[in-house]
């Protein structure tokens, strides 16, 4: 399928250089270029009024080591938009200026807090820390407390903006003797802990053993420090790994009633519904959209994919909850562009050629790697497994019923965090469950993200082999390392899928100029 | 009264030619990729503060 | 000193996974229940008519077929248990209970499932994958207490009638304290400047009471006993120093073997298919139903790194410490097995905070499955031999 109405730049490969940075940005023609331009604006006005316009602000980015990529954070939104224009452009900056904006806010609320920095006591009395692995629907019923993530400010989102930004903390971790082969990004977590890097605030913290093993193994040493050291309480939220099992549903129930307690406890603030129940309606809100969303994927004309999906959802899902009303109506204009490009029968690149499910834990270094894939191949990625999360509504409604199921329903949130409700549950959620939406999504094709410190992932490759060769279904294995591209380079990543697409499928890239990157050396 | 016009439309006339000057500086910036570069460059600076300047408590 | 009498014996029925007694019971009519992680309560694995097998690989080759279906970034213990599935090796199973503790053996056993690797002509096989507790309280309890029931105490009535009411399960502590009782008893011979009986010997009877059915062994496990009583030591001790061997699990002795034949005694088996917590005796009152019991002291002394609270992380420490002072270690030796993510995480902890902060000395190693003859690891331990009987001779290891 082709696009023969596409303005702008063809060989986006010539955008590239040796270095840190594109030579310039894209020309979209007049219209597209010109919005661009005016939402790259609003991006810096929005760093510099939440964050560097503050000196305790600039303190910070003199203490921490991770804040040096956030000096990146244009050219983020520049990768994940590559090639795009009309309605999808507009989703991804929908979506990409408001994470921007969450995000600059938390940093300043983490400085606010820090005590090493604005050491705002009566704010960090008030602020609950929370994993970065970790739904944060244990917070929907508390309005005034401020839950707040290290993590996601120190590892999770620099890899993103910079594909060397953990290498440092995964160093650290190893010389301290961590063995090298467990996954990367509690390794970081770990190694930001052991390193001193890592704001210190808030009256107690909740932890979460998801994602999986490592995150619960890296969390004991980030508690040593911060229970034992800091002085701040921590309570370990152990959510059941058979989260599709009857029989753990009344365990992960009580666990959460046990972390509200804790937090009631620690914070002064009590429960409440009301605020709970808005949230509630939000959670729900979220999943109908995203719900619309994959069903518009599963026809010719996609709309809501990719990074546009995937970046998208883990924000929403996991890290909002519910609770900001501004994730909502991004969640509403998405939609109605999503409605109105697919009435059009838009494309997002020049060309069409396979449609992909996107499996497995992405390499966090490489995410704009789904935008390549359709740039230069053609392969459009219809979704991915971190995308394809609970699509069970929850009560939304205050009653004295839905009361007691909201626990459950938290419950259930927090089983079914991103990534883990596939990589724990039993190999139905990760092996057989794929298979099913290769089918309803018309897919002709999986791309296999293959993390390989991934012990729950890499336990079922022949599974996957098997199943694949079962159905006759071209599955491409992509090995990463997650937040070390050191291990298989971001050209490592493209080289799996290059050498598949000429070897096996005899085609010609989309775009030639995409095929072969020098960026080693790029954020 | 005309002079107090001609003096507000000349102030009005040089506010434009400021803002699309400025509009244009700054497409310049966005367009050549002139902040990221700005910032590549920033970065040896702040990697080497970090590794020199800062005291941490590194321990398990 | 002289040969234990039936130490060879013992050490015969490591060599392979379908022992000769577990012949035996299959042969009398017992159900064999497999399992694979130290998180099942053994006593509910033995009632009467059925015994517990924990699976081991012995002699474990090359590992082509698992690590084609697991990859190699999976730890060893999980690959070369299914290699061995795939082999047929475990075919005298009757079914395989599953504790979906750490993500390598949950594959490990999915993986058997999927491939029908133990299941071939029996009408009744079956697999049960349960979920444990990650922390030892009131919730973890209840879920424990819910989870033996739905996973392995149903399965067994359903599939094979055996009796699973509670004066069933008492029988079984009974025969299960017996053995930990002989096993706790067998393991004092390791105090003392001249004990009388190594590590290796103490690993290999150890671990025979994890591979084959215990009431075979409870008598020749007392005749062990007995003749520890009167075991002359060696004139000179062959040991220069004793470590306590803390980590993830080791199902080959050779491993303690090699450790032993540079020079430490390993006077601690702190590790997963070893006597502590492994062999400790249950409790039992008139107050509480059986399984609640077990469960609860299954949960509290358990020594697995997948139990994330703060007081159990501290716990695991201090437990170290109280081992390694009753049984008067110079120093620790943590080990894992290669790519186990739990154990390379409280590894890491652990050696840092016996050394830093309870003043031990430590050695931290990874390991393969299978160790014997591997000379890095020799010269390693060696080397830490070496360094702290130095610091005895300046006046004090600690």
């Amino acid at each position: 399928m082709k696009d023969e109405n596409r303005i702008g730049t063809q060989n986006l490969g010539s955008l590239y250089t040796n270095g840190r940075v594109r030579s310039r940005r894209e020309w979209r023609g007049i219209v597209d270029t010109a919005y661009d331009f005016s939402r790259w604006l609003h991006n810096w006005i929005t760093m510099f009024r939440v964050v560097l316009v503050k000196p305790r602000n600039i303190k910070a980015m003199f203490r921490y080591r991770w804040m040096a990529s956030y000096l990146a954070v244009p050219m983020m939104i520049d990768r994940h938009t590559q090639g795009l224009r009309n309605e999808h452009l507009r989703i991804c900056h929908e979506e990409q200026d408001l994470i921007v904006e969450d995000v600059a806010k938390l940093l300043d609320k983490l400085f606010r807090g820090d005590r090493r920095i604005g050491n705002d006591r009566e704010f960090s009395s008030k602020v609950v820390l929370v994993d970065e692995n970790e739904m944060q629907s244990v917070m929907m019923g508390f309005p005034t407390v401020v839950p707040l993530s290290r993590e996601i400010a120190s590892t999770y989102i620099p890899v993103l903006l910079n594909q060397r930004a953990a290498l440092h903390y995964i160093d650290v971790a190893q010389e301290y003797g961590l063995a090298g082969d467990v996954c990367p990004m509690p390794e970081a977590e770990a190694g930001v802990s052991i390193d001193d890097d890592a704001p210190v605030l808030g009256c107690c913290a909740v932890q979460c053993n998801t994602t999986c093993d490592g995150s619960l193994m890296g969390n004991s040493v980030i508690s040593k420090r911060l229970e034992l050291e800091d002085g701040i309480p921590v309570f370990q939220l152990a959510t059941p790994l058979r989260h599709r099992e009857d029989d753990v549903q009344e365990y992960a129930a009580q666990e959460i009633r046990n972390a509200i307690a804790f937090i009631e406890e620690h914070t002064g603030e009590k429960w409440d519904w009301t605020h709970y129940f808005e949230c509630a309606k939000r959670v729900n809100y979220a999943t109908k959209c995203r719900l619309e969303w994959l069903e518009i994927n599963r026809t010719d004309y996609p709309q809501v994919f990719g990074s546009n999906l995937a970046l998208y959802t883990e924000t929403n899902y996991m890290a909002i909850s519910g609770r900001l009303k501004v994730f909502e109506d991004a969640d509403r204009k998405i939609t109605a562009l999503a409605e109105k490009a697919f009435k059009k029968k838009r494309m997002a690149a020049n060309e069409y050629r396979h449609r992909a499910i996107i499996w497995g834990v992405q390499s966090h270094y490489y995410m704009d790697f789904l935008v390549w894939l359709l740039n230069c191949w053609g392969i459009v990625p219809l979704t991915d497994m971190l995308s394809m999360v609970n699509t069970r509504m929850i009560a939304e409604t205050d009653t004295p019923e839905n009361r007691e199921q909201a626990i459950y329903d938290i419950a259930w949130l927090t089983e079914n965090m991103i990534m883990r409700n596939r990589t724990h549950g039993g190999y139905k959620v990760l092996l057989d469950e794929l298979w099913e939406f290769v089918e309803e999504f018309n897919a002709d094709m999986v791309i296999l993200w293959e993390h390989m410190s991934c012990k729950a992932l890499d336990g079922m490759h022949g599974m996957f082999e098997e199943k694949a060769r079962e159905k006759g279904i071209h599955l491409v294995w992509v090995s990463h390392d997650l937040f070390d591209p050191r291990v298989i380079s971001r050209q490592g990543v493209r080289d799996q899928i290059n050498s598949y697409m000429r070897t096996v499928m005899n085609e010609e890239p989309v775009d030639p100029s995409l095929e072969i990157l020098n960026d080693v050396e790029s954020w | 009264m005309m002079t107090l016009i001609k003096k507000l439309l000349s102030f009005l006339l040089k506010l434009v030619l400021i803002a699309v000057a400025g509009t244009a500086l700054l497409f310049v910036v966005y367009f050549f990729n002139l902040d990221m570069k700005l910032t590549a460059a920033m970065e040896p600076l702040l990697t080497w503060f970090y590794d020199n300047k800062v005291k941490r408590d590194q321990h398990l | 000193m002289k040969d234990l009498k039936y130490l060879a014996w013992f050490e015969n029925l490591l060599q392979e996974a379908n022992n000769e007694l577990v012949a035996a019971a299959r042969e009398q009519g017992k159900k064999c229940v497999s399992y694979i992680c130290e998180n099942s309560p053994e006593p509910l694995l033995n009632l009467d008519g059925c015994f517990s097998v924990r699976l081991r690989a012995p002699r474990t080759g090359s590992m082509e077929m698992a690590t084609y279906y697991m990859t190699s970034f999976l730890c060893e213990y999980s690959r070369a248990l299914l290699e061995r599935a795939i082999e047929g090796g475990y075919n005298f199973s009757d079914c395989l209970i599953a504790p979906d503790g750490c993500s390598m053996i949950n594959r490990c056993a999915e993986n058997m499932e999927l491939l029908h690797a133990m299941e071939k002509g029996k009408e009744h096989f079956f697999y049960e994958h349960m979920e444990i507790p990650m922390k030892a309280d009131d919730n973890g309890l209840n879920l424990y207490v819910l989870q033996c029931k739905n996973h392995i105490l149903t399965p067994l009535k359903e599939n094979f009638g055996i009796d699973i009411s509670d004066a069933a399960i008492r029988r079984a502590v009974a025969e299960h304290n017996r053995v930990c009782e002989l096993i706790r008893a067998i393991g004092e011979f390791r105090k003392g400047d001249r004990p009388t009986i190594t590590g290796y010997e103490y690993s290999v009877i150890t671990m025979a009471t994890y591979a084959a059915p215990k009431a075979m062994l409870i008598e020749k496990l007392e005749e062990t006993l007995e003749e520890l009583r009167t075991r002359e030591p060696d004139a000179k001790n062959a040991f220069r120093v004793r470590v306590a061997l803390v980590g993830s699990e080791i199902d080959d002795p050779d491993f303690i073997k090699l450790v032993e034949d540079t020079g430490a005694f390993v006077c601690v088996d702190r590790y997963c298919y070893g006597s502590f917590p492994g062999r400790d005796p249950i409790h039992l009152t008139d107050e509480e139903d059986a399984l609640t019991q077990i469960c609860r002291q299954y949960m509290v002394r358990g020594q697995c790194p997948r139990y994330m609270n703060t007081a159990k992380l501290l716990e695991r420490r201090s437990y170290v410490d109280e081992l390694a002072k009753e049984y008067a270690a110079d120093g620790i030796l943590y080990e894992q097995v290669k790519f186990c993510d739990p154990w390379a995480y409280d590894r890491m902890l652990g050696s840092h905070i016996m050394r830093n902060e309870y003043g031990y000395p430590v050695l931290s190693i990874d390991r393969p499955y299978a160790v014997s003859g591997i000379g890095q690891l020799r010269t390693r331990i060696q080397a830490f031999i070496e360094s702290v009987e130095i610091k005895k001779i300046h006046g004090g290891s600690r």
